[in-house]
């Protein structure tokens, strides 16, 4: 190995370090700040939200800047312009840690799912209930809060993986992603997500970094519209549609892999 | 009273008309969530479809501990057989 390329993956070490420091400082120091008085001048709790969500994306776009001038990783975005629509369930592979950071910082807003632990968390509990977030309470009750999310025009992000990529391991698609778009009846927009090395995966500490600086490509395809998928019981349809899914982002995943 | 097999018959129904499973994947050994893949929204569904076929009552605790065809089928036995509330 040369030793450029050593001191570059030290840097990245600590630049990585730094990142993971300032996300959370920065989490805590927003949501005692900016977020209380955002909520405060808004009487109107979707004015709130609308605005605590925005305040969200755009510290979302400065951290992706931020983590790219350390020189921590490069990103790129495709097709963004498809986001534009609100009322849309936008789902996505989920290959890293800062997925929900780069999707967030494109979209003027969203709602996500949200550990339902967050909503006993001293710092957190307020800004997750203010940006109308939705906890992971029972799929039921899960299901039932997003479609209605879509229903009142809002998009929502939803990881169909439930969880990080595995590396190495084939893609697997839990039902929960179709079954909110099928209750809710509205189009699905499909988000790949590709880095050029696997980087904050699943399973690996933030300090193992790649021998090289990974791009993170973040391309926002053409939307899946659900009418096929609502004949019959819902039951089949979520199975189809989930199914339809696995093997969409199974092929652009495949055909990037081959492209690397 | 409906014997066991005709309960096992009609669940294996149910799950092939709900779910389009492979019929010959329900055995009585078959655990619904590992090998059938029912997750807890189709699980709803099912006991939605089980209600209708048994005319009872479901309470869903009954249903809390069943894991495999077999506790299916004697569970919604044990409804079949239930004497009606007075």
């Amino acid at each position: 190995m040369r030793p450029g390329s050593l001191l570059d993956r030290g840097w990245r070490v600590i630049g990585t370090g730094i990142s993971f420091a300032v996300f959370g400082l920065g989490a805590v120091l927003i949501s005692l700040t900016l977020f209380p008085v955002l909520r405060l001048i808004s009487p109107d709790p979707a004015v709130a939200r609308r605005r605590i969500q925005g305040a969200m994306r755009q510290t979302f776009r400065l951290f992706a800047w931020f983590m790219a001038t350390l020189g921590v990783m490069s990103y790129e975005f495709r097709g963004r312009e498809r986001l534009a629509a609100p009322g849309r369930l936008i789902v996505a592979n989920h290959p890293s840690l800062i997925d929900v950071v780069l999707i967030i910082s494109l979209m003027p807003s969203v709602d996500c799912i949200v550990k339902r632990g967050l909503w006993r968390n001293p710092f957190l509990r307020w800004p997750v209930r203010w940006a109308g977030y939705i906890p992971n309470h029972t799929p039921e009750q899960l299901i039932e809060d997003c479609s209605q999310a879509l229903r009142a025009g809002r998009s929502l992000l939803v990881f169909p993986e439930g969880t990080r990529t595995v590396p190495g391991q084939p893609l697997q698609f839990r039902r929960g992603a179709a079954q909110i778009a099928l209750a809710a009846r509205c189009e699905v927009v499909p988000i790949t997500i590709t880095q050029t090395l696997p980087t904050l995966t699943k399973g690996e500490k933030w300090y193992q970094v790649a021998h090289q600086r990974s791009h993170w490509v973040v391309s926002v395809d053409e939307p899946i519209r659900t009418e096929p998928f609502l004949q019959g019981p819902p039951a089949v349809g979520a199975r189809r549609l989930t199914q339809h899914l696995l093997d969409y982002y199974t092929a652009r995943l495949g055909s990037h892999a081959a492209a690397v | 009273m409906r014997s066991q097999q005709e309960v096992f018959e009609q669940v294996k129904k149910t799950l092939v008309d709900l779910f389009e499973i492979d019929a010959a994947k329900v055995v009585p050994g078959a655990n619904l969530y590992a090998d059938l893949d029912i997750d807890s929204i189709d699980a709803i569904d099912l006991i939605l479809e089980l209600k209708a076929y048994t005319g009872k009552r479901i309470d869903p605790e009954q249903f809390k501990h069943v894991r495999t065809i077999d506790d299916l089928v004697t569970a919604v036995q044990q409804l079949l057989n239930e004497t009606p509330a007075a």
